[in-house]
């Protein structure tokens, strides 16, 4: 028989230690290949700083600029946060609408599976060429099925007013991911969780509104906030499917941010338009988590709580 | 003993100098060549660098094809201080400072090396005078018809010089929009590079005489011509494509289209009866100007290779790869235009002939610091005119443009 | 659980829906990697090809190296799939499981990273990885792999979360360390997230074009998608051979969702029970 004092003294230390050597990797990975360029990019955004010659300090100067004196700023911001306010309830609903649909016991569901996820496999190049056919207002797919329904399509791409439509549209297509996160939450969830609620005779919809979706909090935190920072940032498809157009109805805050580097060559004002981005994203996600104490449900907070009072 | 251990160093670079010295003529020098070819024409350009490797033993020459993310790619490399040794280039103005002068590389060559390029090339390759780079190939815009549409509708097909009223007429009278079948499209967004020969055409440009977009770009002249293009698209037998007209025409529902060169190779694969015109003039009988778009080879101006370059350079735009380049990039040099009969190609020699009568002409691109951003501004202003959904008056749009 | 027939017919609805939007597409990229590059611009347009040219696959593939850009690319997806799966549950164990000092802003710190747009902070990493003499090697692409991405931490955080709190409290009253905890009693419970976690990767890393695009020079270098991407040329593209391309492209990431499936429908639950 060991004496138990001083084992557990070595014990709790390393219990200390623990958690800083399971997040070591991450911390070295950081440290190696992010916040060098982090710290770089920051200095950038008080500098007008050219991609060919030399860099000249104008310290908030990019700040001022972008805030007071460049009205496609403000435009680029609205047109980013319209698509972020449509589109991100409309991916998580739909996302978790399939996932429940392809967890229901019915034949053929994992074709369906298979079904739903594969346009997320598709790579962007060929989703542009695709969503540009199909969407192409004189000689689309979609407008030519229309059209033998008697319907006279909009100008998908051409119309300022639709051209974000299409961006959706086109997004959308791509949920695939965000359907298998959520289809792996419901998968996690004990069955036996649902056999006490039918033997209790919970109908379906209260099943899933009192077992489903808080057992799935978790997720939803996740889905949330990786589309809205997702969605904020959308560049890709923009950049392949309208370029920005018509009348640059489409011209996302990525994009915004793309063509100041890389068009305008202007390193610096877009460090700063991208540290301004940061910080909206990092409120959005402050805000998301403050609110997630109500909302979202751990399990091992909830056993945890009445011993120690909570996690983080 | 300082002395000594001084002394020791010192011999010991001394070595290494010479050793460095007697070893650089074995040693094989690197450089990159970065070409935005698509894999169409990658295989034949490889064909190319691997004579140029197999005449000059001392040179390895790596090629890099980055297709349409070009820019991106290049203007990452120049950010970071690691771009290709010797790379395609288009937009002299928007890279210049990072490009190599080629002055004093084209004086240590014979004074024939630079008479046998077209001479309006050397206009598009150079900035205030200065060459930035070697033309290697060319575009002007011409206009595109199908044949089988113009037949349909017993219509002759466009010769010689003709005139935007003509056009259009023309135009007018192949279409057919019930079937969906129409005369002309216009782009729904042009670029404005190449839109500006538009302008020129109707004796106006985007400067005016002060170098603002104000009296140019809202010239009465440029309205006139803009109002009579918006027209067409009114009248409904033109339209106002989301590309530059050549997958429509493609799909056999329309009659003309103008663009570069580019859309030949898509239009013999897919075995339409197409022929080629000379852009329309504005006034009878004036003949018609067309923008160039040059390609030409540039160097980097922190490559440590410079020499290794410069012959790479020499031998991409000689005689030799001009000829094994011809399917895809139109010549530069006088000789070989001549010599392989393209001035009087049934196909090509249009091209030659818009070259020959676009001289003396200098786009905006080249004669202002912040072109990016003004393209912007022009680029907005003609979306307002052609956006099918939009059509707004060009008065209005060029005159709100051109006061900003 | 037993559907009643309506709840049936209406899911069944529901699903045939759903698959016009996501199958019809997709299904016309196939459709038009078999025919000629007239047919694919015809109208109105015709849904089926003349003739099946299933040569169109062969011819696209032999028309650039892709058994090389084969190559680069299973090995920079294998390599970064197994570097996420097993740094990621390291990094996500030690913020799911315990509290410590710093654990807060260590975290939002971890989040704020999935928010820089890349364009403003890949010139200066090219600069670092050319320090490195890295550009032109894989290893831009590999290496970060190993050292855990956010988003999947995060991902990894969020399911172990879920999980009671009794099940390191049962293993330390065991006596065991705190790897073995983890290694022995959570990783086996985890293997739902961290096979989605590498699926997830796979897929991501397959198609990733930028990076490649970026810190690649070489053609012998080159991933799939860069060889995808020349086919677009800055004036016209090459319809046909990037369909073609595309759904054989499609074909590993769909192999490792066929192959993950099956162990994401077992779920936690089994493991939870016990």
């Amino acid at each position: 028989m060991r004496e138990t004092s001083a084992p557990r003294r070595v014990r709790d230390r390393r219990r200390a230690w623990a958690p800083y050597l399971f997040i070591s990797p991450w911390i070295i990975g950081f440290v190696a290949f992010t916040l060098g360029p982090l710290l770089f990019s920051a200095v950038m955004s008080f500098f007008d700083w050219p991609v060919i010659g030399t860099p000249r300090f104008v310290g908030i100067g990019n700040y001022a600029k972008m805030l007071t004196g460049d009205e496609q700023f403000w435009r680029s911001l609205g047109i980013t946060l319209k698509f972020a306010v449509f589109f991100v309830p409309l991916n998580i609903v739909v996302a978790l609408l399939l996932a429940l649909l392809i967890s229901r016991p019915v034949k053929g569901a994992s074709v369906f599976r298979a079904l739903f996820y594969l346009p997320a496999v598709v790579s962007s190049v060929a989703v542009s060429v695709i969503w540009g056919w199909i969407l192409n207002s004189e000689y689309g797919l979609l407008n030519y099925l229309l059209s033998l329904f008697g319907i006279q399509g909009p100008r998908w791409l051409s119309d300022p007013t639709w051209a974000i439509v299409a961006i959706v549209i086109a997004s959308l297509w791509g949920l695939g991911t965000m359907m298998l996160i959520f289809y792996t939450a419901l998968k996690s969830i004990p069955r036996d969780i649902y056999e006490d609620a039918l033997i209790a005779g919970a109908s379906p919809v209260r099943q899933f509104f009192a077992i489903t979706l808080p057992l799935i909090t978790p997720s939803l935190l996740f889905n949330l906030i990786t589309s809205t920072i997702g969605a904020m940032q959308q560049l890709s498809l923009v950049l392949l499917l309208t370029k920005g157009g018509p009348l640059k109805s489409t011209h996302f805050y990525g994009l915004y941010v793309y063509q100041n580097a890389f068009k305008h060559f202007k390193l610096g004002y877009a460090s700063a338009n991208a540290w301004f981005m940061f910080f909206v994203i990092l409120a959005l996600t402050a805000l998301l988590f403050k609110s997630s104490a109500a909302w979202v449900f751990y399990e091992n907070e909830v056993a945890a709580k009445p011993r120690k009072g909570g996690s983080s | 003993m300082k002395k000594s251990a001084r002394a020791l160093v010192l011999g010991a670079l001394v070595l290494s100098l010479l050793a460095g010295c007697g070893g650089k003529k074995a040693e094989k020098v690197q450089i990159r060549f970065a070409t935005w070819d698509s894999e169409e024409t990658l295989t034949l350009q490889q064909a190319i660098v691997d004579k140029f490797k197999a005449a000059n033993p001392d040179v390895d020459v790596v090629l890099e094809g980055y297709g349409d993310d070009f820019d991106t790619k290049i203007a990452a490399g120049i950010g970071a201080g690691d771009a290709p040794d010797v790379m395609y280039m288009w937009n002299f103005a928007h890279y210049k400072g990072g490009l190599e002068e080629l002055e004093p590389w084209i004086g240590k060559e014979k004074p024939e090396f630079k008479k046998d390029f077209y001479d309006t090339l050397f206009n598009y390759t150079s900035i205030g005078g200065k060459a930035l780079g070697l033309p290697i190939g060319y575009t002007t815009h011409v206009v595109y018809y199908n044949k089988a549409l113009f037949d349909k509708a017993g219509v002759p097909y466009p010769q010689g010089d003709w005139t935007w009223d003509q056009l259009l007429d023309t135009a007018r009278k192949v279409a057919n929009p019930k079937e969906k079948v129409y005369g002309f499209a216009f782009q729904g967004g042009p670029d404005p590079y190449d839109f500006e020969h538009y302008l020129w055409n109707a004796g106006a440009a985007y400067l005016g005489p002060d170098g603002k977009l104000k009296g140019g770009l809202d010239d009465p002249k440029a309205v006139a011509l803009l109002e009579k293009m918006q027209k067409a698209i009114k009248d409904g037998y033109a339209i106002s494509s989301e590309g530059s007209g050549s997958k429509e025409l493609r799909s056999g529902k329309l009659a003309m289209f103008v663009n570069g060169s580019w859309s030949i190779p898509s239009m013999k694969k897919d075995g339409i009866a197409f022929g080629l015109a000379k852009m329309p003039s504005v006034e009878p009988g004036a003949k018609s100007v067309s923008v160039v778009s040059v390609s030409g080879v540039s160097m980097y101006n922190k490559s440590k290779h410079k020499d290794a370059a410069w012959r790479f350079m020499k031998f991409w735009t000689s005689a030799e790869a001009n000829k094994l380049r011809i399917d895809y990039e139109m010549p530069v040099l006088r000789s070989v235009a001549e010599g392989e009969k393209l001035t009087s190609d049934p196909i090509v020699s249009v091209f030659y002939q818009m070259l020959e009568q676009s001289g003396g002409r200098t786009p905006t691109s080249y004669k202002v610091e912040s072109w990016s951003e003004m393209s912007e501004t022009i680029s907005e202003a003609l979306q307002r005119v052609f956006n099918p959904t939009v059509l707004e008056a060009p008065s209005k749009a060029l005159s709100a443009a051109a006061a900003k | 659980m037993k559907m009643k027939g309506f709840g049936r017919a209406a899911t069944y609805a529901l699903l045939l829906l759903c698959s016009l939007y996501f199958l019809f597409p997709f299904i016309w990229m196939v459709l038009t990697a078999l025919k000629t590059e007239a047919e694919a611009y015809v109208f109105p347009p015709k849904f089926l090809p003349g003739e099946f040219r299933l040569h169109n696959f062969a011819d696209a593939w032999k028309s650039q190296p892709f058994g090389g850009y084969l190559r680069n690319s299973l090995v920079v997806t294998i390599l970064t799939t197994v570097g996420q799966v097993a740094s990621c549950a390291l990094v996500a164990y030690g913020f799911a499981r315990y509290s410590f000092r710093g654990k807060g802003v260590l975290f939002m710190i971890l989040l704020g990273t999935m928010m820089i747009p890349w364009d403003v902070t890949m010139i200066p990493l090219y600069m670092e990885f050319k320090a490195l003499g890295w550009i032109n090697t894989l290893k831009p692409l590999i290496v970060p792999a190993f050292f855990a991405s956010a988003y999947y931490v995060f991902l990894l955080r969020q399911f172990l979360m879920g999980i009671p709190k009794d099940f390191e409290e049962a293993a330390r009253i065991d006596g065991a360390s705190e790897f073995q905890t983890f290694y022995s009693i959570f990783v086996p419970m985890m293997k739902a997230p961290l096979i989605l976690v590498g699926v997830l990767n796979v897929m991501g890393v397959w198609n990733d074009y930028l990076g490649p695009l970026i810190f690649l020079n070489s053609r012998n270098k080159y991933t799939l998608p860069l060889g995808l991407a020349a086919f677009k040329g800055a004036h016209e593209m090459q319809v046909i051979p990037i369909m073609a391309i595309t759904t054989l492209m499609i074909l590993l990431p769909v192999a490792a969702f066929a192959y993950a499936q099956k162990y994401i429908v077992e779920g936690m639950s089994g493991a939870l029970k016990g």
